[in-house]
């Protein structure tokens, strides 16, 4: 009986291969994430790295307890609080640098091209967050945290310093940027034909015409520059999946967490492969094919940001049932950050984010709101109500994410 | 081209056909087969023999020495001679000996105080140490103060400040710092005596009739989570902390200055076969108080006939303790020099201790129906 199944099965699977041979275009996808114009590499997406290297200096300087707030805005901002030039990092090259963080959340050409009200609520919220981990966190520094003080606790034998509610604004940093900064930028700029397709891109593209001193077209380079947001400081470019999760504490880090449960492995292959045969289909001009792949990248990297939204809040349920109060906290605090990145994910063949800012909005005063205290009071039921919510919109259920 | 990627796809989906058969066929092989049978085992025989002749018994042993390591702080810190010194080295090594027995039991007041993490991190941070000692301003009931207090700093202040038992008593006898490290030794051995007797407390008070009586198969009952805390100091504490970490198992580099007792030196053999003699007799249920209970891991494996390769779980679970015993008996009493002069039998002895992992964590657990309730870090 189980051998016919399996027959069957391996039977479909030869039919299922066969499917697609009445598609004309030839794509030639290589190996490995490397393209080439007469012996030039046309790939290159130095931006991105800068960007994602600039989160990870600020991520770490917001705990740094000696940091000033002046110094972590220029972090954020790579300039000074009137716009003059700033010198923040330790890395002469980020400040060398013209390019911001700040210049980049909320910053899409499909969400917020004509969108600034809610941009400029985004990049205020980060400034905000900021600000607060100097002004409430740092003061309390070696209090113990209790409902409605801010303070350190414990979290197995780390430590966690959190605001009055339970928060750890580092990780609302951390993981919004996740959302604000690199999904955005990819699913909602680079990957989009508003961006791929501008001006006379496609025409160049058709006719092979590069950038000037550059060996790639435009459309070529904006592809790249998704592509960089997400393996942007992988130590092998071409092939970043071999290193993929030790590369970044971004979105990088989150789709390796994700591709480790066994309900989603596969899935940065799936992401890797979409990126390689998007691009060719550029090289070949079958734009179909690349809008196809970047619906698949869209899909999956706004998977991973649900998945491991609801993973935190099922884990920091698990927790308060351990009396881990400290592990429940910073699970609640890393959610926080994924829950504000949902915002920025894309559902395919749209316009359209998962949930809006609004909802992200209900979501989080739901998270806060079960008591005077934020995480301190947050019951059972809303984590689960905050998860179920969430995965009735994907093609995943809780207990998938939860482990 | 077009072809060669189908290939790759169809390929894959033959191997996604094969992994799904090799799943299928996966179950026949788990213990117990199919005909398991149903579980009337009396949780709370083996609750009652845990209570009464490994917690209790272990907290009262332990509460005695602690309160003796705090007495001899007290004289030490005030008559800083060589008497006082050599007696209270002898209560640090007697308490920290016996916090081997307890370390495991991170349930209830334990929990909530972070016992094991309060008591015994290791390495101490000493630049953290010395500075609440010159500055004098410190809580050590900050989660940020667990590697500054507890046995391991107790092992830097009577072993480590000066080069010698002479040295060390001169120490304490003229240099300028002197008093100030003495009032933070005796803040240390007092706040060991007060967790110790505080868990104590709470066991004899009201916990424990809460503990025996919490008797189902739940995620919160006292079984499963006493059983996770078990598991959890078998890897975490025993496993990793006492002989992986210092051997480089998860640092790639061996780092001998992360070992049990680095400043005393010859205390890391004793420290770590007194927590194996621990966990092995609270697997059994063998205990000396002459209670009669007697129920324990060993006997619910063996009344649900748990076997695993023809034999039974419990006697793989024993073997595999003795085995990392023997391995173990190889070592240095100092486990620094050992890491140093001969790091394979560290990894030796790390190796037999892991190999009791999945007949603990996997087989074991799932013969009782417990889910394992921790997870590894994040790591951020």
């Amino acid at each position: 009986m189980q051998k016919a199944f399996l027959y069957l099965l391996i039977l479909s699977c030869f039919f299922t291969a066969c499917d697609d041979d009445d598609n004309m275009v030839v794509i030639d996808t290589p190996a490995t994430y490397a393209f080439e114009r007469d012996g030039s590499s046309t790939v290159s997406f130095s931006g991105q790295t800068t960007r994602i290297q600039m989160g990870e200096a600020l991520i770490s300087a917001l705990k740094d307890f000696g940091e000033s707030k002046e110094r972590l805005l220029e972090m954020y901002a790579n300039e000074t609080a009137d716009g003059s030039d700033a010198n923040p990092f330790e890395d002469a090259a980020l400040n060398a640098s013209t390019k911001s963080i700040r210049s980049k959340v909320a910053a899409s050409a499909d969400y917020f091209a004509a969108n600034t009200v809610d941009a400029a609520r985004i990049k205020g919220d980060f400034t905000q967050w900021i600000e607060a981990q100097v002004d409430e966190v740092f003061p309390n520094q070696n209090e113990l945290a209790e409902a409605g003080k801010a303070g350190q606790i414990a979290d197995g034998t780390s430590v966690r310093y959190i605001n009055a509610s339970g928060l750890e604004y580092n990780q609302a940093v951390n993981k919004g940027l996740i959302g604000a900064l690199m999904l955005d930028q990819m699913l909602n700029n680079y990957l989009s034909p508003a961006v791929l397709d501008a001006g006379e891109n496609l025409a160049n593209n058709d006719a092979g015409i590069t950038e000037d001193e550059k060996a790639y077209t435009s459309m070529e380079h904006k592809w790249d520059e998704a592509y960089g947001y997400l393996y942007g400081t992988a130590s092998d470019s071409a092939n970043p999946n071999a290193t993929l999760g030790a590369d970044d504490s971004f979105l990088n880090k989150y789709l390796s967490r994700v591709e480790d449960d066994a309900d989603f492995a596969g899935i940065a292959t799936t992401v890797y492969d979409a990126f390689k045969k998007g691009r060719a289909a550029i090289v070949a001009g079958a734009y179909d094919i690349r809008d196809e792949q970047a619906d698949i990248i869209r899909e999956k990297l706004s998977e991973v940001i649900a998945i491991r939204a609801v993973y935190y809040l099922q884990q920091a349920k698990l927790a308060f049932e351990n009396g881990s109060t400290g592990s429940a906290f910073h699970d609640l605090s890393e959610g926080y950050g994924f829950i504000y990145s949902l915002q920025f994910t894309r559902r395919p063949g749209s316009n359209t984010p998962y949930f809006t800012l609004e909802d992200v909005d209900n979501f989080i005063a739901n998270l806060m709101d079960d008591g005077p205290n934020g995480f301190w009071d947050v019951e059972a039921s809303t984590l689960d109500a905050i998860a179920e919510t969430i995965a009735a919109e994907f093609d995943f259920t809780v207990a998938q994410a939860k482990e | 081209m077009y072809m060669k990627e189908n290939l790759i796809t169809m390929k894959r989906l033959f191997f996604l056909a094969l992994l799904s058969l090799t799943f299928a066929c996966g179950d026949d092989e788990q213990p117990g087969g199919g005909n398991e049978p149903v579980d009337n085992f009396d949780r709370q025989e083996m609750l009652f023999n845990w209570a009464d002749n490994f917690i209790i018994p272990g907290y009262t042993a332990l509460a005695e020495k602690t309160n003796t390591l705090k007495e001899a702080g007290a004289s030490f810190s005030e008559t800083p001679d060589a008497t006082n010194y050599t007696n209270l080295v002898s209560a640090w090594e007697d308490a920290y000996l016996h916090f081997q027995d307890v370390s495991m039991f991170e349930i209830g007041k334990a929990e909530e105080l972070r016992l094991t993490n309060n008591l015994n991190i290791y390495p101490t941070d000493v630049d953290a140490l010395n500075n609440n000692v010159l500055e004098g301003d410190y809580n050590l009931e900050l989660p940020s103060q667990i590697a500054t207090q507890g046995f391991p700093a107790l092992d830097y202040l009577l072993f480590g400040i000066a080069d010698g038992q002479d040295a060390l008593i001169e120490f304490y006898q003229t240099d300028a710092n002197a008093d100030a490290y003495l009032q933070y030794l005796k803040a240390l051995t007092l706040r060991i005596d007060s967790l110790i007797q505080a868990v104590l407390a709470d066991w004899t008070d009201t916990y424990r009739d809460e503990f025996v009586n919490n008797t189902g198969n739940a995620a919160t009952a006292s079984v499963d989570k006493l059983v996770n805390d078990y598991i959890f100091y078998y890897e975490r504490h025993l496993r990793a902390g006492k002989i992986g970490i210092p051997a480089g198992v998860f640092s790639g580099s061996a780092l001998p200055q992360n070992v049990e007792g680095l400043y005393s030196k010859d205390k890391s053999k004793a420290l770590l076969n007194r927590a194996l003699d621990a966990v092995q007799a609270f697997f059994n249920g063998t205990h000396t108080t002459g209670n009669s209970n007697t129920e324990s891991l060993k006997s619910y494996l063996d009344y649900l006939e748990i076997q695993k390769d023809g034999q039974n779980l419990s006697t793989i679970i024993n073997n595999q303790f003795e085995a990392a015993r023997t391995t173990a008996s190889e070592l240095d009493d100092n486990f620094s020099t050992q890491v140093e002069n001969d790091n394979t039998k560290m990894l030796a002895t790390y190796d037999q201790l892991q190999l009791n992992v999945v007949p603990l964590k996997v087989d074991m657990l799932q013969a009782f129906n417990i889910n394992v309730d921790f997870v590894d870090a994040d790591g951020d």
